[in-house]
C-alpha cells in the first residue's frame, strides 16, 4: 500500500533537512514553482483531500474562499493544537516528518499567495515544538524559508506560536484569536476566516496533517491521492489512531476507505487480555459512539455519516466489555465541562449541568428523570452556540445513551453503579 | 436596500442592516442581551435565535444581515422553544436575588422570564456555581459577580467608549467571572453607564443602591444641567424628590452616554433648596408670601431707579437659567429697569475637569445661549467693577454663586450693597447675604430649552410642579415686570419661546414641536 | 516596579516582537518568558507584563486564567500532570493516579510539603496510543505502570 506521510518515520534522521532531501523531500517545491498556482489549487481539489482535524471539510473548497484582489496580505495558520481525546496523529508528523509540514506549508502559500505561516501548536507538546523550531530553522538556514526561497522569488516567514493549554484553541476562529493574544474565543461567523482572519486579514486554517499530503499530491497528481482513498469524495490515506486495550494501540496510515473492523481486528491486533469489544469511539471523543455490532463501516466520510456517527479525527477509543458507559460518558462530559470556553450561554451552562448530572448517576444519586433531562438539555445545546464544542458534548452524550440505555437506567433505578465506580 | 419578510410582513430595510435591527423598525421586539446600538456584536447570549429560511440551523439576528428575499420568523414555536431553553439555562447558577436586587421591576431576565419561562427549576441547589458578591469595583458601580449572565456589554463598553479595559473575563467555562484585576478599580469619568446597560442587577448604581423600587419612579425628559455639553436625560423621581438621572438617546449630542459628575447632578434638585420666598429685615431673614416679596423687591427697585438712576441697579444673569428665562431678564434689565447693567459668566466654582468626549469645562448648561441672546461676558466684569466699586445700589442676582467667587469673596462683594435680590433654586452664600430670596423652581420642575455647546437647542420637560413654594422663574421675572408696570402677558415657557424665535434671529423659524426630543442647532452667530 | 526581565529574556522578547504585527499577539509567549523567569504568575508578575506590552493589568490577568499552563499560583518543583480522559482511564489511570496521590502523600490539586511534587490531573494530552500518560513539567512520560511511576518519581530529585 502507497505510504504518502510515514514511509519513512521509522528513520530517525528524517526529521532533519539532510536526510529529508536526500530522501527525496523538497522536490515537490520545486515541481511547485514551476507550476501555476491556479494548477497547483486543481490539483489539491482533485485529490478530495478532506481536512484531516475533525470537520472534513475539502481543502481546496476552503481555498477558494480567500478573496481574488490581493491587496490584503493572507495569513496561514497550522492548527496542531491536537486536543481531541484519542487523537495523537499530528505529534507523529511533528517529530518524525517535521519538513514534511514545512514543505506543504511553502507550497500551501506559495498557491494562495500567503507570505506568513503561524504553526499553532498545543503548550503541552513542548518536545515537539523543540523538533518542529529546529526543522524551520535548518529550512531558514538553507534557504527553504524566508526570503527568496530556492531562488524562485517567493518570501515566507514561519512562526511557532505556543498555545497553553485550551482544548477548544482547536477551533480555527478561536485559534486566531489566541494568536492574536486573546482569550481563546471562537468568534461569531460571519464574517469567516477567509474574509476577515488572523489581524483582520484573509486568512485559511489548515490542520497539519492536512498539509502534511499536500507534497505527495503535488508530485503524484491529484487523481492519483483520490484513488489512494477508495471512496468517491475521500482521497488520499490518512493516520488512524487506536487507543484503548488493543494488542497493538499506535498510528496507522491506511487507506479513507479501510473498514473499522479492520483497523481494529487487523491493525491494532484486536483487543488484548482477552476482552471482547463493547462500544467503539470512531474519531475522536466528539463522534456518536457505535456500538461492538455496528463496526462493520468503512472509515471514509460520506460513509460514517450514513451510519449515524463521523469520521473526525480519526481517533478510535475502543471500549472494552466490563466498562460503566456511565463512568465513560461522566469522564468525557467532565472534559467538555472544563474545556468549554465560556463564552456563549448553551454550551458553558449546557456541559457544566451534563456534566453535574453525569456525576451524580454515576455516584448513585441519580434521580428519575434525569435521563430526560440529559436529553433535553442537549436539545437546547445542539446547534445553538458560536462553534461546535456544544455539539461535540452533545454527540456522545446522545448516543450513549441512546444506546446504552439500560445502564443508565439501572444506575438510577438501582442508585449504584454496578462496576463499583471504576474502569 | 434589501426587502425581507418577517413574520409575514415586508420590510425594506438599509444595506447593512441586521434581522434585529430590523425588526426594532417594524415594532418587533426580538429577545436579546449582549447585543447594544452603540458597541460591537458579541453574539454570546444566544436569545435572539430566529428561523431563517434556507439555513438549517436557527440563526442569530443580531449577527445576520438582510439580504433580499429573506423570510424570517421570530414567532414559531421552535424559536420559543429555543428561547425558552437559552433562558432556563441563562437561569440555573442565577440567585434568586430579587427581593434585594434594584434591578428587579427593570431586569432583563425577569422581563423574558415572564414572557418566555414561568418554568420551575430543574437545576439541583447544591450544584450552582457561586461567586463573589457586593464588589466594590470603584466608580459609581457595585459588582455582583454571581448575577452576571456574562453579555460582556460592560466589557465591550470600557474597551469601545472609554478605551480603558478595567472589567476582563477570568477563568474559563461554568467558572467564567467579570471583574476588575485586584487594585485596579475603574478608573474613567463614565462608569455609571455600567449600570445601565447591564441588562440584570450585576453591575448596579452605588448612589442608588436600596434606595427605591424602579416601579415607584415615574420619569421626566431632561438636559443635564451639569455643563454645557446638554446630555439629553431621564429624570427620575417618586412624588418631589429626585432618584437618579439616566441617559436618553440623542445621537448627535450623548449617543446613550451620560458622566459620572453629571450622572449625580439630579442631587441639586433635592438638597438644600430654597423652597420658600424671604426677605431680610433688621438683619434676621423672614418667611414671606410671594404678595409681600413681589411688593417689597418691586417698590426696592423702583426707588433705587428714582433715587440713584436706573445705572445703579445691576442684573446678573446666570447660564444656569433656560432660553426663555434669559430672555426675559433681558426684557426686564432693558425695558423695565431701563438699566445697561445685564451681564453673565460662564465661570463656575468647581475643577473644570474636560475630557475629549462628553464633558465639557464650562458647567453650565445655558452658557451658549446666553451668548445667543445678547448677554455680555464683558458686561459682567464690568458690573463686578462696579459693584466692588460701591456704584451699584441694586442688584438682581440670578443663580446661587456669582462667577467662580469663593464664598468668601462673594460675601465681601455683595456685603456693601443696599439691596440684593436673589432668583435661585439652592442655598448658599448668595441667599445668606441676600436681603430678598426669591425661590425658583428646579429644572424638573418647569418646561423650556437650554442651548448646548454647540448651539443646539433641547427642550426640558417638567416632571412635577414646584416644590414647596417655589415658583417657574418665568412667572417669577414676570411678576416682578408686571409690578413695575410692564404689562406683560406671557402665560408659560411655550409663549416665550414663540417671542424668542420671533425676535431673535439665531432661533428664528424654530418651535417646540420643531425642536421635538432631539434638538436643532441654531443658525448664525450670537 | 521591583520586578524585570533579565537581559536575556528582555533580548529574546525584543526578537519575539518582531514576529508579530503588534504587541497584542505577543501576550501569551511574554506570558511563558516570564513565568519561566519568575515561577508563576502572581499578581505583580501580572502587572509587569501588562506594562511591559501596554494592556491593562486586567486584559493581561484575563488571558493568564483562560489557559491551564500558566500557573497563577506556584507550583512544586515537579507537576505531575496526569492525563485523566477516555483512552487513558480505560488503561488504568485512575488506579496509577490514586497511587501517586499515595506515594507522594497529596490529593490532586495539592503539593507536597517540601514544594518537590505538584499532583494534577489533566485533560487529553495528545499521547493516547501510550495511554497511560503522565505530563512533568515539559516533559512526557508514557505506557505507565505503577511500577515505571514509582522508578520515575523516585528519579525526580
Amino acid at each position: 500500500m502507497e505510504l504518502v506521510l510515514t514511509k519513512h518515520f521509522g528513520n530517525e534522521r528524517y526529521r532533519h533537512l539532510d536526510t529529508y532531501t536526500e530522501l527525496g523531500g523538497y522536490e515537490a517545491l520545486r515541481k511547485a514553482f514551476s507550476m501555476s498556482k491556479e494548477a497547483i489549487v486543481e490539483e489539491v481539489k482533485k485529490a478530495n483531500l478532506r481536512g484531516r482535524g475533525g470537520a472534513g471539510f475539502p481543502a481546496g473548497v476552503k481555498w477558494g474562499f480567500l478573496p481574488k484582489d490581493l491587496s490584503r496580505p493572507r495569513v496561514l495558520v497550522i492548527n496542531a493544537d491536537e486536543g481531541e481525546p484519542g487523537t495523537f496523529k499530528d505529534r507523529l508528523i511533528m517529530s518524525r516528518g517535521p519538513h514534511l509540514l514545512i514543505e506543504g506549508i511553502v507550497i500551501t502559500c506559495y498557491a494562495l499567495e500567503t507570505h506568513v505561516c503561524y504553526i499553532y501548536i498545543r503548550g503541552e507538546f513542548a518536545r515537539e515544538e523543540g523538533i518542529l523550531q529546529e526543522a524551520v530553522d535548518e529550512a531558514y538556514a538553507k534557504g527553504f524559508l524566508g526570503k527568496d526561497i530556492l531562488g524562485a522569488g517567493f518570501d515566507l516567514d514561519v512562526t511557532i506560536h505556543r498555545g497553553a493549554g485550551a482544548y477548544i484553541c482547536g477551533e480555527e476562529t478561536s485559534t486566531i484569536n489566541s494568536i492574536e493574544g486573546k482569550r481563546g474565543w471562537p468568534r461569531v461567523k460571519p464574517p469567516f476566516p477567509a474574509s476577515v482572519g488572523a489581524f483582520g486579514r484573509p486568512t485559511i486554517v489548515n490542520n497539519v496533517e492536512t498539509i502534511a499530503d499536500v507534497p505527495w499530491i503535488v508530485t503524484h497528481g491529484g487523481d492519483r491521492f483520490h484513488a489512494l482513498g477508495g471512496a468517491e469524495k475521500n482521497g488520499g490515506t490518512r493516520l488512524v489512531g487506536v487507543s484503548g486495550p488493543v494488542n497493538r494501540p499506535g498510528i496507522y496510515e491506511l487507506p479513507a476507505a479501510v473498514s473499522l473492523r479492520e483497523v481494529i481486528y487487523t491493525h491494532a491486533g484486536g483487543l488484548k487480555d482477552g476482552k471482547t469489544l463493547k462500544a467503539v469511539i470512531p474519531g475522536g471523543s466528539s463522534t456518536p459512539v457505535l456500538k461492538a455490532n455496528e463496526i462493520d463501516v468503512t472509515f471514509d466520510i460520506e460513509s460514517m455519516q450514513k451510519a449515524g456517527t463521523m469520521t473526525g479525527t480519526s481517533g478510535v477509543i475502543v471500549i472494552p466489555e466490563g466498562t460503566c458507559m456511565v463512568r465513560a460518558l461522566s469522564v468525557l462530559m467532565n472534559f467538555y465541562a472544563h474545556e468549554s470556553c465560556g463564552q456563549c450561554t448553551p454550551c458553558r451552562e449546557g456541559c457544566g449541568w451534563l456534566a453535574k448530572i453525569l456525576h451524580r448517576i454515576e455516584n448513585g444519586q441519580g434521580r428519575k428523570g434525569d435521563v430526560a433531562l440529559i436529553l433535553d438539555v442537549c436539545d437546547h445545546m445542539m446547534g445553538r452556540t458560536i462553534c461546535a464544542l456544544a455539539d461535540a458534548a452533545v454527540m456522545p452524550a446522545q448516543s450513549f445513551i441512546w444506546k446504552f440505555r439500560e445502564e443508565f437506567d439501572q444506575h438510577i433505578r438501582d442508585q449504584k453503579c454496578p462496576y463499583g465506580n471504576r474502569f | 436596500m434589501p426587502n425581507f419578510t418577517l413574520n409575514g410582513i415586508s420590510v425594506d430595510v438599509p444595506d447593512g442592516t441586521t434581522i434585529l435591527q430590523a425588526a426594532k423598525t417594524v415594532g418587533i421586539e426580538i429577545p436579546h442581551y449582549c447585543y447594544h446600538p452603540k458597541l460591537s456584536i458579541a453574539g454570546n447570549c444566544r436569545m435572539c435565535l430566529v428561523e431563517v429560511e434556507k439555513f438549517p440551523k436557527l440563526q442569530i439576528a443580531c449577527n445576520t444581515h438582510v439580504t433580499e428575499g429573506m423570510v424570517v420568523k421570530s414567532n414559531t414555536e421552535k424559536v420559543k422553544e429555543a428561547v425558552t431553553g437559552v433562558l432556563e439555562l441563562m437561569l440555573i447558577h442565577h440567585p434568586i436575588d430579587c427581593p434585594i436586587c434594584d434591578q428587579a421591576g427593570e431586569c432583563g431576565l425577569q422581563i423574558y422570564y415572564m414572557k418566555y419561562g414561568l418554568h420551575k427549576s430543574r437545576y439541583a441547589l447544591e450544584d450552582k456555581v457561586h461567586k463573589k458578591k457586593v464588589q466594590d469595583i470603584g466608580g459609581q458601580i457595585v459588582l455582583d459577580a454571581e448575577r452576571c449572565i456574562l453579555c460582556s456589554r460592560c466589557i465591550r463598553f470600557l474597551q469601545e467608549v472609554t478605551h480603558t479595559s478595567e472589567l476582563e473575563f477570568f477563568q474559563r467555562s461554568n467558572h467564567s467571572e467579570i471583574s476588575i484585576f485586584p487594585g485596579e478599580p475603574l478608573n474613567n469619568n463614565y462608569t455609571g453607564n455600567l449600570a445601565d446597560i447591564c441588562p440584570v442587577g450585576a453591575l448596579t448604581s452605588k448612589d442608588f443602591r436600596f434606595k427605591c423600587r424602579v416601579w415607584f419612579l415615574r420619569g421626566a425628559k431632561s438636559i443635564c444641567p451639569g455643563c454645557a455639553n446638554g446630555c439629553n436625560v431621564e429624570a427620575h423621581f417618586k412624588g418631589d424628590i429626585l432618584y437618579r438621572f439616566q441617559p436618553r438617546q440623542n445621537d448627535e449630542v450623548n449617543q446613550t452616554w451620560m458622566c459620572d459628575p453629571g450622572r449625580l447632578e439630579y442631587k441639586r434638585a433635592n438638597d438644600a433648596r430654597l423652597l420658600t420666598p424671604v426677605v431680610r429685615e433688621d438683619g434676621s431673614p423672614r418667611a414671606a408670601s410671594w404678595e409681600a416679596v413681589f411688593s417689597a423687591v418691586a417698590f426696592r427697585l423702583w426707588e433705587t431707579m428714582e433715587k440713584d438712576g436706573p445705572e445703579s441697579v445691576a442684573v446678573i444673569a446666570s447660564p444656569q437659567f433656560s432660553n426663555e428665562e434669559l430672555y426675559l431678564t433681558r426684557k426686564l434689565a432693558e425695558e423695565v429697569l431701563r438699566t445697561p447693567n445685564l451681564g453673565f459668566s460662564p465661570r463656575t466654582p468647581g475643577n473644570g475637569i474636560s475630557d475629549d468626549f462628553l464633558i465639557k469645562a464650562d458647567k453650565n448648561p445655558n452658557t451658549r445661549g446666553a451668548q445667543l441672546l445678547g448677554i455680555s461676558e464683558e458686561k459682567f466684569e464690568d458690573i463686578v467693577r462696579k459693584v466692588a466699586g460701591g456704584k451699584v445700589k441694586a442688584l438682581l442676582v440670578f443663580g446661587n454663586s456669582i462667577a467662580d467667587f469663593s464664598e468668601e469673596e462673594t460675601e465681601r462683594l455683595l456685603a456693601d450693597v443696599p439691596f440684593v435680590v436673589q432668583v435661585g433654586t439652592n442655598e448658599g452664600v448668595v441667599s445668606r447675604a441676600a436681603h430678598a430670596v426669591l425661590p425658583s423652581a428646579s429644572f424638573v420642575e418647569r418646561g423650556g430649552t437650554f442651548t448646548n455647546h454647540a448651539g443646539r437647542v433641547q427642550r426640558f420637560w417638567m416632571g412635577f410642579p414646584p416644590r414647596g413654594k417655589s415658583r417657574n422663574a418665568i412667572e417669577i421675572i414676570t411678576g416682578l415686570a408686571n409690578r413695575l408696570g410692564a404689562g406683560w402677558k406671557f402665560a408659560g415657557e411655550s409663549s416665550v419661546f414663540r417671542a424668542i424665535t420671533g425676535s431673535e434671529a439665531p432661533f428664528a423659524g424654530m418651535s417646540y414641536e420643531s425642536l421635538g426630543e432631539s434638538g436643532h442647532v441654531a443658525g448664525g452667530k450670537g | 516596579m521591583s520586578l524585570a526581565f533579565s537581559e536575556e529574556t528582555r533580548a529574546k522578547h525584543d526578537r519575539l516582537l518582531t514576529r508579530y504585527p503588534n504587541r497584542e499577539a505577543a501576550i501569551l509567549p511574554t506570558l511563558y518568558l516570564a513565568q519561566r523567569e519568575f515561577g508563576h504568575l502572581s499578581d505583580e508578575v501580572i502587572l509587569y507584563v501588562a506594562d511591559l506590552l501596554g494592556f491593562t493589568p486586567a486584559r493581561i490577568y484575563g488571558v493568564a486564567t483562560f489557559y491551564t499552563m500558566y500557573n497563577k499560583k506556584p507550583v512544586g518543583k515537579y507537576h505531575l500532570q496526569v492525563c485523566r480522559n477516555l483512552s487513558c482511564s480505560l488503561m488504568g489511570a485512575e488506579h496509577l493516579i490514586e497511587h501517586v496521590a499515595m506515594k507522594i502523600g497529596v490529593k490532586p490539586g495539592e503539593t507536597t510539603a517540601d514544594g518537590r511534587f505538584t499532583l494534577s490531573t489533566v485533560e487529553c494530552l495528545g499521547s493516547c496510543g501510550t495511554a497511560p500518560v503522565m505530563q512533568v513539567n515539559d516533559d512526557y512520560y508514557e505506557n505507565l505502570t505503577e511500577e515505571s511511576i514509582d522508578a520515575i518519581l523516585d528519579g525526580l530529585r
